[in-house]
């Protein structure tokens, strides 16, 4: 087994604290056995474990990297991977994020890059192929994720130049920040920022320029020229150019699945004035795609008017529009634009943001939080300025935002009664959907190896079309399967959308990388790999000290039952709920406290990993 | 003849003509080896603009180009790569800024429209990328410049009873505002 494309075969590793440079060469059996982009990810960081304090110590690493397909003629690959500890759960953490910069990695001629250690002054990485510089980022310093971007290009002179950075979240350890890159374009979740921060790291800027190399670019081409077609025939394609995945805002309120004031309820009476048609008709000035992606997800707005004119973000889509509309009162589209805007300026997750900040709204509604506590400023549902006062706050630590920007281990730690309000797993704030009506996303967001997020499995539509009569077992399996698919793709650098929303099959995706690597491989091989990395992942997570009672979403889910809407009644049961766990467990091959068994690790080729 | 027209408005900034020209043109997964280039700025304004080579008619790059390798072929402006010095002065004249280089290319390299097939509008998922006919080029701006000397004015009259309404050109108003001489 040789490789032959594909890959670069090569690992920059900049050590921040002495600015030592090293390049790692890679195996061909590492580089296939763990294929890339979070496979690679989860096992530097198994291996390096040991020696990680805290998250936000300079012994914590994290490894960029996009993955064998990235930069190739083939939808949408450019993807990056982040893999460190997460300064938000304490345990496993990987985020993703398109544009362009998985290509320069990859064209610089690096498969992956580790930052280790802390810049002795607040620096920035300068990578222009073989050269790698640390340079001084003073002058940069408190500046948005947007500002500095555009700053750096300019002070270097070079439009081209492909940019991650943080804003000034990230530099104040704001555990849900975020790493921003071509403005808008965001490894959100995990709180990656905030490891660039502590590193003193504000950017990484990369130029590269080398061929990629690729075994069979003929049939690589082909196979390219052929998912393109596919398409751009899909019945919904020129739909989904104009509105993205905020189509799913009528979708989620439809099926009363959309997250409503802190996920209290399930519909939101003004939904149609947060939606795609909306966004299209009023705001929309242009589309934004992702590396060689004819889908054109990012959309471009502008507000035209009123007291939030002249904001541009590229965005939102659905999980911000939910976030920061129906989950927070909002139903003005233009604050929802301006708080996807402050966001990304000041490097924040939306998800996570908007899901506490609607969290603080109802403890305040509740009388757990007085107005004292809030500093003198009143929240209530909808209101907008206050809502953007709270970011500011949170961006900047100010008064109750230093508490927030905590996440919610914190918020609970500081007032141990908002607990129940909050909806998070393992310390990761849910993402936009209601799960009381679908328990295999109740189970997808509980076994996710980050925390509350949907990346890792995503079931609730199928479920509630035609979930009714499946078995418990069943259940868990489809939730296994999500979760072994949809990782790969981060694995090979990659979107998942193609497949996700038009259909595309996943088995194109095993000849992609056969054509490119030169290592004839079927979609049940990669599938493996796929589940062995998951089990990596697991085996930090219990090293880290995870145990069952961490798989289990939000106290709401199963003592408040969904009040109005089409699935008005239903809540999670515990019994159910703990039932199909440890069936999930027992088909994972993990024991009933969910640590992954001897057997399993051998079936998997993962003998090393002691548990 | 023929050329590449864009429209800016369309483009997402994919780059998939960068990477579809750069395999077609050289064998190679590089988009830094395409012979057009897609411009993107953002937040003011908000522009994505690929940019291509224009095959002047009379071509600065061809005007400054010391060894005269820069000549034009059934109207497509070509680098003889024999003569070529390779000094870049072609790079720096363009006025689009349409020609490249790469580190690892001896020459500079530009549009020559594929054979009469361009890659790049066949891939554009945005059809922001068009192949022209050259007197089509400009025509939005003569319909955009038609419509703005119209004026175009409604009236309401009545048929039967129904209200209806009739669309014209207040010509007149066009004459006295514009710069009409009848000498």
């Amino acid at each position: 087994m040789t490789i032959k494309g594909g890959y670069c075969q090569k690992i920059l590793e900049m050590d921040l604290s002495n600015n030592k440079k090293r390049v790692i060469e890679v195996s061909d059996r590492f580089a296939v056995k763990y294929v890339g982009g979070r496979g690679w990810g989860a096992r530097i960081i198994w291996e390096n474990l040991e020696q990680i304090k805290d998250p936000l110590s300079p012994s914590n690493l994290v490894v960029i990297a996009p993955g064998p397909l990235s930069g190739l003629y083939l939808p949408a690959s450019g993807k990056t991977s982040f893999s460190s500890i997460s300064p938000a759960t304490g345990l496993y953490a990987d985020s993703n994020m398109g544009g362009m910069f998985a290509v320069e990695i990859k064209q610089a001629g690096y498969d992956a890059i580790i930052i280790r250690g802390r810049a002795e002054k607040f620096s920035y990485l300068f990578i222009d192929d073989d050269c790698v510089e640390v340079r001084n980022a003073h002058k940069y310093k408190g500046l948005g994720c947007t500002e500095t971007e555009r700053h750096l290009k300019e002070d270097l002179g070079d439009e081209t130049l492909r940019i991650a950075t943080i804003g000034s979240a990230g530099e104040n350890l704001v555990r849900f920040s975020c790493i921003n890159s071509e403005w808008s374009r965001n490894a959100g979740r995990t709180g990656m920022g905030a490891i660039f921060g502590s590193k003193n790291l504000k950017a990484i800027v990369i130029r590269g320029t080398k061929d990629l190399p690729v075994f069979d670019l003929t049939r690589l081409v082909e196979l390219g020229e052929h998912a393109y077609k596919t398409l751009k025939s899909h019945r919904l394609f020129e739909f989904w150019q104009r509105q993205g995945l905020m189509t799913v805002v009528d979708y989620a309120n439809a099926a009363g699945i959309l997250p409503t004031r802190n996920f209290k309820d399930t519909c939101f009476d003004d939904a149609d004035k947060i939606n795609g048609e909306v966004m299209e008709t009023f705001y929309k000035i242009g589309d934004t795609a992702c590396y060689a992606c004819p889908m054109t997800c990012g959309n471009v707005n502008l507000v035209k008017e009123g007291k939030y004119a002249g904001t541009v973000t590229e965005g939102p889509e659905y999980e911000t529009a939910c976030m920061f509309g129906s989950n927070v009162g909002i139903n003005d589209f233009a604050a929802v634009l301006r708080a996807n805007y402050l966001c990304d300026e000041y490097g924040v997750d939306t998800i996570s943001t908007g899901n506490l900040i609607a969290a603080v709204i109802e403890a305040y509604e509740k009388g757990i939080l007085t107005l004292d506590e809030l500093g003198g400023m009143a929240l209530h549902w909808g209101d907008s300025d206050s809502i953007m006062e709270l970011i500011r706050k949170i961006g900047k630590r100010e008064g109750i935002g230093n508490v927030i920007a905590e996440g919610s281990y914190g918020l609970i730690k500081k007032w141990p009664a908002i607990k129940q309000l909050i909806s998070q797993v393992k310390g990761l704030e849910q993402s936009s959907y209601d799960v009381r009506s679908a328990i295999t996303m109740a189970l997808s967001y509980g076994t996710s190896d980050i925390g509350g997020h949907h990346a890792r499995a995503w079931t609730i539509a199928k479920e509630l079309e035609v979930g009714s009569d499946w078995t418990l077992d069943e259940k868990a399996e489809i939730v296994i399967y999500q979760q072994t698919v949809r990782p790969l793709f981060d694995m090979l650098g990659v979107c998942r959308l193609p497949w996700v929303e038009l259909g595309f099959s996943e088995s194109a995706y095993a000849e992609f990388y056969s054509a490119a690597t030169g290592i004839e491989t079927g979609l049940e091989e990669l599938l493996k790999r796929s589940e062995a990395v998951y089990n990596i992942t697991r085996a930090i997570n219990i090293k880290l000290g995870a145990t069952v009672k961490d798989d289990f979403p939000s106290w709401r889910c199963f003592n408040e039952p969904i009040k109005t809407g089409p699935l008005a009644g239903k809540k999670l049961e515990m019994e159910e709920y703990t039932k199909i766990l440890q069936l999930y467990y027992n088909k994972r091959g993990w024991d009933e406290n969910g640590v992954p068994m001897l057997k399993t690790l051998d079936r998997l080729e993962l003998t090393d990993i002691k548990m | 003849m023929r050329k590449l027209t864009v429209i800016p408005e369309r483009c997402s900034g994919c780059r998939l003509c960068e990477l579809a020209c750069a395999i077609n043109a050289f064998g190679v997964n590089n988009p830094k080896k395409a012979k057009l280039r897609v411009f993107s700025l953002y937040p003011h304004p908000v522009i994505k603009k690929p940019i291509v080579c224009n095959q002047c008619r009379i071509p600065k790059c061809s005007e400054n180009c010391p060894t005269g390798a820069i000549y034009i072929e059934d109207g497509i402006v070509k680098i003889d790569e024999k003569t070529c010095s390779s000094c870049q002065m072609c790079v720096t004249s363009c006025p689009f800024g349409a020609i490249f280089v790469h580190q690892e290319i001896a020459v500079p390299f530009k549009c020559e429209l594929c054979g009469g097939y361009p890659k790049c509008v066949e891939v554009c998922p945005k059809k922001a990328i068009l192949y022209t006919p050259e007197h089509i080029l400009g025509q939005s701006m003569r319909l955009a410049g038609v419509l703005k000397y119209a004026h175009m004015k409604e009236v309401e009259y009545f048929e039967h009873g129904i209200v209806k309404k009739l669309r014209y050109a207040d010509i007149e108003k066009g004459k006295t505002s514009g710069d009409n001489n009848d000498n």
